[in-house]
């Protein structure tokens, strides 16, 4: 006797207590909640895709299994189809067809991008339901008003897939299962009355429902090839001759007995990350890779109605090497747009040391709300300029660094250099706060002011710069700061030179009593 | 004849006389061409750069020769919530291509009204390009020069040429200022200036 075991592990059903066992499957036939309306998403060449798609300039690629000369080619991506080169072939005949860069299957890599497009999916429906190994369940039915009818939501889950790298093939149906078995095996069904549903599943081959060996092994002994002709099987046979697992999944498959699906259940963090499917020496090439974990991460943020002002980015090659890099955003944002443009801007500048095979991204300072015009990099809310003010200040940090972009302060201090100051990044303006303590007279005080000032050399006590400068006789005794270990006294000068230029010059009232050149007035 | 839009008040009424507009384009390349530094090229414009920011648009100073002193320019009516510098550090080898960058970036930020540039080496294709981002966002791109850029030919609409002449008091400058060249205006026209 089979066992049902790899019938519930594939398509398990989590209230098992609420299955009714039913004699004749079409005369008790109940009505299906009106509401529910699955998607399934459907990646056959997930396997594949996980190690390809951080790469545009695709080249041909193979997923190989196997050992020594019995290695086989499992799958071949686009190029490598293009060569000739075909599932089940062997490695040497591949080679042989054109130059071909072999992959190894990394299911832990699968398991993840999997988990990560089921949070992307989140953006369309909040129940997402993850179907291993290689497809996603989206339960769509309250997003169909959002999204302008089912065309349109599947015109968007269409471009979205493709942006993020993956092939699919995606049916629609009212229950879970049968949404899964269309979609694995005919692409784009969508059945949106359950009465139809037997004559769309009918003609499916039963590979499609993923039996262990020795529950198909007893179909085929009994010349069943499809669904429609397994279930018209009569049910105590089929209970019989297989397990009472088939018959309880063919109710669940169509709709005659519920098949509850656990809601993924999202991180507070976002994390993400991508292998290369060769080692990476320039961090520009690095820009596919990071647009579609940036794509991945506007979906999350969509799901949670949040965004984000800092992206954490980690390159590397397995254990051996590490770069790690942030993004910090003026404004909280979510579209990947313009987290894209930093990114690029930042990889162009960055060297790396070494290889890298893998790129990851971490999210972990969620802001709530959606994008609005925000606050500024100084803390000032300014309307219908948020958009501009963020794309420039960003760009130029994240090309430039971070210190590059300032911003001024006074401060109400008599010493000239400790008259101003530049103002932190995130400080919050106060308008009108702080007065200069100098706004009396414009001719005080010069426009410039040299950052460290320089001595001038003096001929008969008279400072030279450009000739004797000529000194207008007034000064101005600056004798403060005794209190904090940087006092001063200094008598300042305007002072002008033979080609015209006005300066702000100080004679040393102690110590060496130097003449130094301190500011330009113009 | 064509109507000029407004110019901006240059706050100097003899120089109003001389700009085409009567006053300081509010887009475009202008350049200063100075004798010498420090004769008053950047008290030419500070009225108008108040007046901007004055009016919400970002004033922004990209590696400029000194620290432009808050004080004062406080003192000139500037806001300085709508200061920003672009202080890039001096040691890095690409620091002039970084600069230039920079200050196109400026450029083509909208809410900009006025980018401030020193810099003698500019190859005449980038200050073409420069012009387009300025022209085509609405910022005005003032650019400090010394004159002797003055005999290379350059698409900035609007060319000036200052001088310092001798003043009696080291107090005051007194300042010739003429028009090197001014798109749809006469050329050649100079007056003198107290600051």
């Amino acid at each position: 006797m089979p066992s049902s075991l790899p019938l519930t592990t594939i398509f398990p059903a989590t209230a098992p207590a609420a299955v009714r066992p039913v004699d004749d499957a079409r005369s008790t036939a109940r009505p299906l909640p009106a509401a529910a309306l699955w998607l399934h998403v459907h990646l056959p060449q997930l396997p594949l895709e996980v190690l390809t798609r951080g790469m545009t300039h695709s080249r041909a690629c193979v997923l190989v299994q196997g050992e020594g000369s019995r290695r086989k080619v499992v799958m071949a991506n686009t190029r490598a189809a293009a060569l000739g080169i075909r599932a089940g072939m062997l490695l040497g005949a591949a080679h042989a067809l054109g130059e071909i860069v072999e992959l190894e299957r990394n299911e832990r890599a699968e398991q993840h991008a999997l988990e990560n497009l089921g949070l992307w999916a989140m953006q369309m429906t909040p129940l997402v339901s993850l179907v291993p190994s290689d497809g996603v369940l989206l339960e769509v039915r309250g997003s169909l008003r959002l999204f302008h009818g089912l065309d349109g939501l599947l015109a968007r889950l269409r471009q979205g897939l493709k942006q993020l790298g993956y092939r699919a093939q995606y049916a629609v149906a009212p229950t879970p299962l049968a949404a899964t078995l269309l979609a694995r095996g005919t692409a784009r069904s969508v059945v949106q009355d359950s009465h139809d549903l037997g004559r769309h599943l009918g003609e499916l081959p039963l590979e499609v429902l993923r039996l262990a060996p020795s529950e198909r092994a007893a179909l085929d002994s009994i010349g069943v090839r499809t669904l429609g002709e397994c279930r018209r099987l009569a049910r105590a046979d089929l209970a019989r001759r297989l397990s009472p697992g088939l018959l309880e999944l063919f109710d669940r498959i169509y709709g005659q007995s519920p098949d509850p699906r656990a809601a993924m259940v999202t991180p507070s963090i976002f994390e993400a990350g991508l292998e290369l499917p060769w080692e990476v020496r320039h961090a520009q090439a690095l820009v596919t890779a990071g647009e579609r974990l940036l794509l991945e991460l506007q979906g999350y943020l969509r799901a949670h109605s949040a965004m984000t002002r800092h992206l954490r980015w980690r390159l590397c090659h397995g254990a051996r090497y590490e770069e790690r890099f942030d993004i910090r955003l003026t404004h909280p944002a979510r579209d990947h747009e313009h987290m894209l443009l930093l990114l690029r801007e930042t990889l162009m500048r960055m060297t790396l040391k070494e290889p890298v095979t893998s790129i990851e991204l971490k999210v972990d300072d969620l802001v709530q709300g959606s994008p609005a015009p925000g606050a500024d990099l100084f803390g000032v809310r300014h309307h219908a300029q948020g958009e501009a003010y963020a794309t420039f200040v960003d760009r130029l940090r994240s090309r430039c660094g971070s210190q590059a972009l300032r911003a001024m302060a006074l401060q109400p201090d008599h010493r000239p250099e400790a008259a101003w100051r530049w103002r932190q990044n995130d400080e919050p303006v106060r308008r009108g706060g702080i007065k200069t303590l100098f706004a009396d007279g414009l001719n005080t005080r010069p426009v410039w002011l040299v950052r460290e000032p320089i001595t001038l050399p003096t001929e008969h006590g008279t400072p030279q710069l450009d000739g004797p400068l000529r000194l207008v006789p007034v000064r101005e005794r600056i004798d403060t700061g005794w209190w904090d270990e940087r006092g001063l006294a200094r008598d300042y000068f305007i002072a002008k030179t033979t080609r015209g230029s006005r300066l702000w010059v100080y004679k040393e009232l102690d110590g060496e009593q130097r003449w130094r050149l301190h500011g330009v007035f113009e | 004849m064509p109507a000029i839009r407004a110019g901006l008040p240059s706050g100097f009424s003899a120089l109003d006389n001389i700009l085409p507009g009567g006053g300081w384009p509010r887009s475009g390349l202008t350049e200063i061409l100075s004798a010498a530094t420090g004769i008053g090229a950047l008290r030419l414009v500070l009225p108008a750069l108040a007046r901007l920011s004055r009016e919400g648009r970002w004033i922004i100073w990209v590696a400029p020769p000194h620290v432009p002193y808050s004080p004062a320019l406080h003192g000139y009516g500037l806001d300085l919530t709508r200061v920003l510098v672009v202080d890039l550090s001096e040691d890095e080898a690409s620091a002039r291509l970084q600069t230039l960058w920079a200050y196109e970036q400026a450029l083509r930020f909208d809410d900009c009204g006025a980018a401030l540039l020193w810099q003698d080496r500019i190859s005449n294709l980038r200050l073409r390009r420069l012009q387009i981002a300025a022209e085509t966002s609405s910022t005005w791109g003032l650019v400090f020069r010394p004159a002797s850029c003055a005999s290379q030919p350059s698409p900035a609409p609007l060319r000036l040429e200052i001088e310092a002449l001798p003043g009696v008091l080291a107090s005051a400058s007194s300042l010739h200022v003429s028009v090197r060249k001014a798109r749809g205006a006469q050329a050649g026209l100079h007056c003198q200036l107290e600051l």
